[in-house]
């Protein structure tokens, strides 16, 4: 009896002292950063092009209001409402007590390719670290630099609110084993030069997949259904499917999506709407060719059939729709949505 | 002198009744009407004019001009089918989000612009597809301003 409770107690403490090894957070080193001058029309850049404003940007009114007060004014403050919890999205501008006014360069490359916090606090993945992790070292140089020349705002924001037991921070670590390795984007030496930036800027600072691909049970992004469709992250309904399948954009051309990007129309007569109204403002300041080579990425995406199924009752109502009409009805007829 | 008190409130509570109760058909029937219009008449047109504008469609100035007279035909009516209870959620099939009734001017605003900017874009078809691309391109400015404050779409 003596012996099963130690042998158990010693059990609990390896468990624990794997947890501990496991979770430890991962730095980056000083010699990780290259030489480099930093640019800053290309921090800003990256700063349009990774839409650090439509999170960190004070909202407008309420703390979910999707409209902000001023892109460059990154007090923080909006919240998140999410399945785990309400997060309240940090202050980043310069301001030293509030804000990250105290990070050195390295502090902020540190967060975004190892989703750690310059106290070893390890950062939840709403800050899509997942994907801005795979940006090049420069690029993050210069957003740095660029961040740090926005106005400072003393604006103290609330703890997050996570129910147990995402609220162990500590537990992110393992997660962070899985789906973190700080690596940057490696280019396909067989495709283009156009290919690969387009994957660059969907993968790294676009984010695209944080929304656009379905999750796992842990909430990590299921790769081989990249950009598949998923839930909304952020309330009902779903995230259309991106690949080139009939279920996604199969039936769009390059120009289709470059339109979409740049104007914000869609090509059966809507316009964009929902979280990616401001994504489209982003990418419609961006380059045209960088337009087309996200073009050209997607449409050389594996096509994919929907991740997430279409609701039944959506499947209801297109029997309905197409369902002979005139038989002993009131003679009104359904109108036919092109949707 | 009582009696006669209670009569005429009864009547006068009648008479608000009658003009404000709306029943839930005359609501539904709302929602259907506005959703005719974007989906079958400016949805259309609007793709039309994309179509043309991106070169999937050739140019054509009648075509096109008349795409734009459809959309001008739409707003003046549109705002006329939102009664107070018809927000999303409220009707079945409502996009409509609580800021339309809360600054119920703006949204009459936001809708002359379309009225303003389809006229342009049906007079700059005339002039040629240069013109119209950036006429078109004007009013779906105002399509998108719209929906981004009054539309809450379902991301399908």
């Amino acid at each position: 009896m003596r012996r099963a409770l130690l042998a158990l107690l010693a059990l609990v403490l390896a468990g624990a002292i794997l947890f501990y090894v496991l979770t430890v957070p991962v730095t980056l080193p000083a010699s990780a950063l290259p030489a480099h001058t930093p640019d800053l029309a290309n921090g800003e850049y990256m700063f349009t092009a990774g839409g650090c404003a439509e999170c960190h940007a004070a909202p407008a009114k309420k703390c979910d209001d999707k409209k902000t007060q001023d892109k460059t004014v990154l007090a923080g403050g909006r919240c998140l409402k999410t399945p785990y919890g309400v997060f309240h999205v940090p202050n980043i501008s310069p301001d030293k007590e509030t804000g990250i006014g105290n990070w050195t360069t390295l502090d902020f490359v540190t967060a975004i390719k190892r989703g750690v916090a310059p106290d070893g606090e390890h950062l939840y993945p709403a800050f899509p670290y997942p994907s801005y992790q795979r940006m090049t070292y420069e690029d993050l140089i210069d957003l740095k630099a660029y961040l740090d020349t926005l106005p400072a705002v003393k604006n103290e924001v609330p703890e997050h609110e996570i129910r147990f037991p995402f609220n162990i921070r500590r537990a992110l670590g393992l997660w962070q084993k899985l789906y973190v390795d700080g690596k940057g984007f490696t280019a396909d030496p067989k495709a283009s030069a156009e290919l690969n930036r387009g994957a660059y800027l969907v993968q790294g600072p676009g984010h695209c997949g944080e929304c656009h691909s379905p999750r796992n049970l842990l909430g990590g992004i299921i790769a081989s259904e990249a950009f598949a469709g998923a839930r909304n992250p952020e309330g009902k309904g779903r995230i259309p499917n991106i690949t080139p399948s009939d279920d996604g954009i199969g039936d769009w051309s390059k120009a289709d999506i470059v339109d979409l990007l740049e104007t914000g129309n869609l090509p059966d007569g809507d316009v964009v709407g929902g979280t990616m109204a401001a994504v489209q403002d982003n990418m419609a300041k961006l380059t045209d060719e960088d337009r087309k080579a996200i073009a050209a990425y997607l449409k050389a995406l594996p096509p994919l059939p929907d991740a997430v199924p279409k609701p039944e009752k959506t499947k209801d109502e297109d029997e309905k729709h197409t369902a002979p009409a005139g038989e002993g009805g009131n003679g009104e007829q359904e109108h036919d949505t092109p949707e | 002198m009582q009696k006669l008190m209670l009569v005429i409130c009864a009547v006068a509570g009648l008479a608000t009744y009658a003009t404000l109760a709306i029943s839930a058909e005359d609501l539904a029937a709302a929602v259907k009407e506005r959703r005719h219009l974007m989906k079958d008449i400016v949805g259309p047109a609007a793709k039309l004019g994309n179509q043309m504008v991106k070169g999937d469609v050739p140019f054509d100035a009648v075509k096109a001009a008349k795409a734009m007279n459809d959309i001008n035909g739409v707003p003046d009516k549109y705002v006329t089918l939102f009664p107070k209870g018809t927000e999303k959620g409220a009707v079945p099939d409502s996009a409509a989000k609580p800021a339309i009734w809360e600054d119920f001017d703006k949204f009459k605003a936001t809708a002359a612009k379309l009225k303003d900017a389809s006229a342009k874009a049906a007079g700059a078809a005339a002039q040629g597809k240069d013109a119209f691309t950036v006429a078109f391109s004007d009013m779906t400015k105002v399509c998108k301003e719209c929906h981004e404050s009054f539309r809450e779409k379902e991301e399908k």
